[in-house]
């Protein structure tokens, strides 16, 4: 009998090992879907950033009013980089290892952006990327583990070239931030507007660091090469102080202007009334257009949360995080490689439409808004006119040209 | 590449010029700021950015409750950098009167937690995103200079640095307080010995160096974006101003003001992809040749 016992409870207590060891289902469910989420959080980036993360809370209230994703809620743990790629390394690990994330998004910086893609190729997981831009990410140092849903520099350029092929100009003058950004928005500009329309000038370029105060001694040179037309990818309080120093150098009367971000609502709210009215202006995301029920829905629900018009960032965590949830739900489960699977080449409904995850370089088909400035009554900012959206396809870098950049590495 | 037609071209070079006296002006108030606090108090103040940030903000904001009125920017510009001098009156009696005597590195630490603090209060009070002020009607406007427009606000700025600089000459050459500062920079010891409020000395140069900086903001308000992160830049633009000059030295702050200004402005035609080099190429020459800067003095510290 004592024998029997001790059996009975060897067997018992070997069966209770293996039992705890075993996943339990309705344990499982209960667990939360966790999504480490990265951004500069200061500086010049905060007004970015900040509507991105509110972004990201927008949707995911939504996913987990409606139940969640495969009956689990969707969790976000935010981690700031501080801009700086070694500390987004840092946080990444973190997340990774400690946190036990089930996947990663964010990131406004290209250098923390390239520095955590190496990280989630080392760990394989899936990292989505949201707003930084340098096409490299999923171009010539693309992999399987990295996804981008914002638009890059090659789309960004190539987008402005298609703009101004059909324009008259032919002396280009070019300014920057001298920074990998700054460099790419501008070579992918000329290169592909030089295909597009041969006899094009670059007949100055200006390359002032990113966080310039004194923009004055550029304006100048920029005008002595009397350009046709100025290409400009300064953004945030770079664009503000490159107009507002420009404006009383006669600058908009004697050459045209062309800017990436000059219809972004970081940069047209402080500038106000001093925008001059006609130069080109171009955002990632405007409110006002596509005039459609699901952007004024996007934009209602916006104000609703944060007090405030979405700019370009809440719409790039919004959307980002719903490619991210329409592939786990694509793919019924949480597991990497199966969402990676479901990812590439997904199709999702957006604010402004419909948007596709191109399977081979994992690159969304994000396209550009471009339009000229104009004064209107209802805002106390001016916004883009007769807004023309090029985007999809022809933005994209062909993938023969991606295939080669990934070879010649 | 580079195009040196435009150097055959009297009204380009005049008006660039120009604006390498403009960027010196504005270089000149805010380093002379952080030159007269490390000359006179020994302290290298890191969160002079942030004064700089902090003097943009209040003129900003004092701007908005004035909007409309003629006075709106004098008042915002007079008031916000007499705000930012009030801010460094509390820094000053708070925060570095108890590190006078420890080493430099703990100054050092304190001035940079200081950066972090303003940083995130800046951030509490006015939020993440950016602003911009509006220059006065008066000096919205250009003038022509050599057949080109010029910014009035440019040469307002022109005026505004040549005044300071000669009032804190007056300041300190022809006032009980100048020589009271003078005598406490060589000596803080024997200036107290004698009977002379050294705390209070102290506080009022600390001040002094809070409103340059916050004047310098002041002015940057309307012709520039107003954002969390403009304090970082500046404060290296500074050190790199008063260490070619030379620390302490406030002619030696004007002298690398100037260099550096016309430095960026015509350095630009001739390398435009160097943009940013020139003035870190600069500041190693001088400590190569100078290490104490062009107008300072060889210092031995104990």
């Amino acid at each position: 009998m004592k024998r029997f016992t001790a059996v009975a409870g060897t067997v018992l207590s070997g069966l209770l090992i293996l039992w705890s060891a075993l996943p339990l289902p309705a344990q499982a469910q209960q667990e939360p879907i966790k999504i480490g989420v990265i951004y500069g959080l200061g500086g010049a980036a905060a007004p970015y950033t900040k509507p991105a993360i509110t972004g990201h809370e927008l949707a995911v209230d939504e996913i987990n009013a409606k139940g969640g994703l495969l009956g689990r809620k969707l969790q976000l743990v935010i981690r700031d980089d501080q801009s700086k790629p070694d500390v987004g390394i840092r946080e990444a690990r973190d997340l990774i290892l400690k946190e036990k994330v089930d996947f990663l998004m964010g990131v406004i910086h290209s250098g923390v952006a390239l520095g955590i893609s190496e990280v989630a190729k080392e760990y394989k997981k899936l990292y989505l990327n949201t707003i930084a831009k340098t096409a490299a990410l999923t171009e010539e140092k693309g992999h399987r583990y990295v996804f981008r849903s914002a638009s890059n520099t090659a789309i960004e350029g190539r987008a402005a070239a298609i703009l101004m092929a059909d324009k008259p100009f032919k002396r280009y003058a070019v300014i920057g931030p001298d920074y990998e950004y700054g460099h790419r928005m501008v070579d992918d500009f000329i290169g592909h507007l030089k295909t597009l329309k041969p006899g094009v000038q670059v007949v100055a370029e200006a390359w002032p660091k990113f966080g310039e105060r004194d923009f004055t001694a550029h304006v100048n040179a920029l005008l002595q090469a009397k350009p046709d037309m100025v290409y400009s990818s300064l953004w945030g309080g770079d664009a503000i102080a490159f107009v507002k120093q420009a404006k009383p150098y006669g600058f908009f009367t004697k050459t045209q202007y062309m800017n990436i971000a000059a219809a972004d609502l970081d940069v047209v709210v402080p500038l106000g009334a001093e925008t001059p009215e006609g130069i080109w202006g171009s955002s990632n995301y405007a409110f006002y257009h596509p005039d459609t029920p699901a952007n004024r829905e996007f934009v209602a629900k916006y104000k609703a949360k944060a007090n405030d018009l979405p700019p370009a960032g809440a719409f790039f965590g919004y959307v980002g995080t719903y490619f991210l949830a329409e592939a786990i739900r694509k793919a019924k489960s949480a597991d990497t490689e199966k969402v990676i699977d479901a990812l590439e080449g997904l199709t999702i409904e957006t604010p402004i439409g419909p948007l596709t995850m191109r399977a081979y370089d994992h690159q969304a088909t994000k396209g550009q808004y471009w339009g000229r400035l104009k004064r209107v009554p209802e805002f106390p900012f001016p916004i883009m006119g007769d807004v023309q959206l090029i985007g999809g396809e022809k933005t994209l870098r062909p993938v023969d040209e991606i295939k080669a950049l990934r070879g010649a590495k | 590449m580079p195009d040196l037609s435009a150097f055959a071209d009297p009204g380009f070079l005049a008006v660039q010029c120009l604006n390498g006296l403009t960027q010196a002006m504005f270089l000149f108030l805010i380093a002379s700021g952080l030159s007269l606090i490390f000359g006179v108090l020994g302290v290298l103040n890191f969160a002079h950015g942030s004064l700089y940030m902090l003097g943009a903000y209040l003129s900003y904001t004092i701007a908005s409750w004035f909007v409309g009125s003629p006075a709106t920017f004098w008042v915002a510009l007079v008031l916000g950098s007499i705000g930012v001098a009030l801010v460094g009156g509390i820094i000053e009696s708070v925060f570095l009167r108890p590190v006078y005597r420890r080493e430099e590195l703990e100054q050092l630490l304190v001035t940079y937690a200081l950066v972090l603090i303003i940083s995130d209060l800046v951030k509490l009070a006015w939020g993440a995103e950016n602003r911009s002020g509006s220059r006065p009607a008066l000096l919205a406007g250009s003038v022509d200079i050599a057949g080109r427009d010029f910014p009035t606000y440019n040469l307002f700025v022109l005026a505004v640095g040549p005044l300071v600089a000669l009032g804190l000459w007056l300041l300190l050459r022809r006032t009980q307080f100048g020589r009271l500062v003078r005598a406490a920079a060589n000596d803080r010891e024997m200036v107290g010995v004698v009977g002379v409020n050294v705390k209070g000395l102290f506080t009022g140069v600390f001040m002094l160096g809070a409103w340059l900086g916050g004047l310098g903001g002041g002015l940057a308000a309307p012709i520039g974006a107003i954002f969390p992160g403009m304090d970082v830049e500046i404060i290296v633009e500074s050190f790199i101003v008063v260490v070619v000059g030379g620390m302490g030295s406030l002619g030696g702050t004007l002298l690398g003001a100037l260099i550096i200004g016309q430095l960026n402005a015509f350095g630009i035609l001739f390398f435009p992809r160097f943009a940013i080099v020139f003035v870190y190429v600069l500041m190693a020459v001088v400590l190569v040749i100078r290490p104490w800067g062009l107008l300072g003095r060889p210092v031995t510290r104990g």
